[in-house]
């Protein structure tokens, strides 16, 4: 990649560098001395942004490292094979113990394979706190089914926010949706009374935002009192991914919801909080794993604009409308006119959309609720 | 591209061995990648301490019986590495064995990984599965001098000796073997190490040629973990895109492992500082920072044809 840089500068005497930017290794002394000369010259700040942007973007290689425990599938896109190719294409080093390995998702006719106990999990984290590499910036859970694993991955999230407190839980606490459980009840308290209170981050659908609430959403002001117990029991950041909302873009869209306590205080001395709205075209299919891609990329897109929930809301459902699209126009190649796809032709595109997903193109608009 | 490939390996929480050496490059490159875990350890076994449970081989049976009741069993590739367990070993054979029959046209890329420099690192036994079993099914084998000495029962001291195994070797099974390092002397000194490459092609007219290479590439002072896996994974790509073409392959795939390990060696001398020797933590290979010359490699070696 090369970059040429002009300046004009009050001499009328142009700089003209051209230097090659590699990922990692500064090739070009000489071209950063005139690139901060160049940036330090009054009539080129409209080229100042443009070159601090190609500055900062490859002086700062991402040190990040998530550790991700979720499921492994041999074949498609589900746990933690959604979550670490994205994150990993993004710069992320991902960490990944895999709560269980199972042929394929369980919506395939038939699933065959072998779960991680709570031990066996705790044994993995020995060996990495034994090489004193228990470092890490996020942890990233999604689909679990055992209460006791779950009681093990907060008790690691409470040491490894020991070791780092600047540590981000970022939680999608995966119970049902649709008004009904698909886990075993007895998860619902373990969730509601010490995983939440240790998350971060959290991605509920609005069955699962009421569970842990104990409050029915059948308004947006239900849904944002439903997101302020959320924050009191402690993420700042919560998007309720999917709700029964009426849009006002009418019934093929679904209406999500963000809200995200901000590190800026209000007069009266409390944190304050930006909310923000999306409407979702509605796809005609089941998707397995976009939850888990979902939860993946906020926590890459906030990473990237911790304070500025509605780019990263709008950047995170734009990459997930580049997969999903991209998805089912496969699918339906595959599965041939007027018949419904089957779900290993409607397993995610994950490896065909690395460009949407390094880059996403915004195609949708979060609004700011003001209230 | 529409290319799937099974990878049965081992699986690290933490750093780049077994499928998460192989998997993020090949997913990068646009395969399709299905992963078995051979294991689940906390890290590999170069570090201070180690954890985690293992595969055994009825286990890997059941992963891949969902994955035949599915009926989505057809894979274009297989890749296997580092294996401890002969029966383990012998089901995966089974596997491609059944996977050949539902695609003649499978390639299996094995890497024979047995030991180095003259010793066995894994147990003995497993030297008569890959010898009478695992060769003879494998399209593209990525031994090293040790290995293919091991393999074919003849020492290597010459170039001569060395292309001399690779063609016993592909009477054994293999079109494609890359001897992936030798103790060789280089023409440009003691800092570079040899490498050699052989492709048996059948011409249109029915017979039979083989293209030989050969690979200078200079020795790094560092010992690296997961650059073998890397390799047979590259390998597996670049000749995927250059099926007739051993040389373009091979040095598309050395220049990888350039790249990769130089940036790996820089960031870990940079974390241990100056004098001291990295960790294996400082030399995990630094993949996901690699991606762009893993996409699109700068050729850095060449690779003279014999």
């Amino acid at each position: 990649m090369s970059v040429s840089v002009w300046v004009l500068c009050p001499s009328v005497l142009w700089l003209d560098s051209d230097f090659t930017l590699t990922e990692n290794t500064l090739d070009c002394g000489l071209g950063i001395a005139a690139l901060r000369a160049a940036l330090n010259t009054k009539p080129a700040f409209v080229l100042r942004g443009l070159c601090s942007v190609f500055y900062s973007n490859f002086m700062h290689e991402m040190e990040c490292r998530v550790l991700s425990i979720q499921s492994h599938v041999v074949r498609g896109y589900v746990g933690n094979k959604s979550a670490s190719f994205p994150l990993q294409v993004l710069g992320f080093e991902v960490d990944s113990i895999n709560s269980v390995q199972f042929s394929n998702h369980t919506g395939y006719s038939h699933w065959k394979g072998q779960v991680l106990t709570a031990d066996e999990l705790h044994v993995l984290y020995e060996g990495i706190k034994l090489n004193n590499v228990h470092h890490y910036d996020y942890v990233l859970t999604g689909y679990t089914r055992d209460t006791s694993f779950l009681e093990m991955v907060v008790d690691i999230v409470q040491e490894l926010k020991r070791a780092n407190p600047n540590l981000v839980y970022v939680c999608d606490p995966v119970l049902g949706d649709h008004g009904s459980m698909y886990v075993p009840e007895n998860l619902h308290p373990v969730y509601k009374n010490k995983v939440v209170p240790v998350a971060d981050i959290i991605t509920p659908n609005q069955f699962e935002a009421e569970l842990l609430t104990g409050k029915n959403i059948s308004t947006e002001k239900d849904a944002v009192e439903v997101m302020d117990l959320l924050h009191k029991m402690g993420p700042d950041t919560v998007v309720i991914t999917s709700s029964d909302l009426p849009s006002r873009l009418g019934d093929r869209f679904l209406v999500s919801l963000g809200s995200q306590r901000t590190c800026k205080l209000m007069p009266d001395g409390t944190k304050s909080t930006q909310r923000v709205r999306m409407e979702i075209p509605k796809v005609d299919a089941v998707f397995v794993g976009t939850g888990d891609l979902f939860a993946a990329m906020l926590l890459a897109w906030t990473h990237h604009y911790p304070n500025d929930l509605k780019t990263a809301c709008e950047k995170t459902f734009s990459v997930m409308h580049h997969v999903i699209k991209r998805t089912i126009s496969y699918a339906h190649e595959l599965a041939g006119p007027g018949r419904k796809p089957s779900p290993p032709q409607l397993e995610l595109r994950m490896v065909q959309s690395k460009a949407d997903i390094e880059d996403p193109a915004i195609v949708m608009e979060a609004t700011v609720l003001t209230l | 591209m529409e290319c799937r490939v099974l990878s049965v390996q081992s699986h690290v929480v933490r750093g780049y061995v077994g499928n998460k050496s192989a998997t993020f490059p090949l997913q990068v490159l646009g395969f399709e990648v299905d992963s078995i875990n051979s294991v689940q350890f906390s890290n590999h076994t170069g570090y201070a301490h180690w954890k985690g449970q293992v595969l055994t081989a009825d286990e890997l049976n059941v992963l891949y019986e969902g994955i035949k009741l599915n009926n989505v069993n057809h894979y274009d590739y297989v890749l296997t590495g580092y294996t401890r367990d002969t029966s383990f070993l012998e089901t995966v054979v089974d596997i491609v064995q059944e996977l050949k029959r539902l695609n003649p046209k499978l390639v299996y890329v094995c890497d024979p990984v047995m030991g180095d420099q003259g010793s066995m690192y894994v147990p003995e036994n497993i030297l008569p599965v890959y010898r009478d079993k695992v060769v003879a099914v494998a399209d593209i084998l990525t031994p090293n001098q040790f290995e293919a000495e091991l393999l074919t029962g003849r020492k290597i001291s010459t170039e001569k000796d060395a292309l001399e195994v690779m063609d016993l070797l592909h009477q054994m099974g293999p079109d494609m073997v890359v001897l992936t390092s030798t103790d060789l002397i280089s023409p440009h000194g003691d800092q570079f190490l040899v490498a050699l490459g052989s492709q048996k092609m059948v011409r249109a007219d029915g017979t039979t040629s083989t293209q030989k290479i050969r690979m200078e590439m200079p020795k790094v002072d560092a010992v690296f973990v997961g650059t073998g896996d890397l390799f047979a994974a590259m390998l597996l790509a670049w000749t995927h895109h250059h099926p007739k073409d051993l040389k373009a392959a091979c040095e598309k795939t050395v220049s990888v492992l350039h790249h990769v390990i130089k940036r790996t060696i820089t960031y870990a001398n940079k974390m241990a500082g100056p004098g001291k020797r990295p960790s294996p933590a400082q030399l995990e290979l630094r993949m996901v920072q690699s991606k762009k010359d893993i996409e699109y490699p700068a050729i850095v070696v060449e690779a003279i044809v014999l």
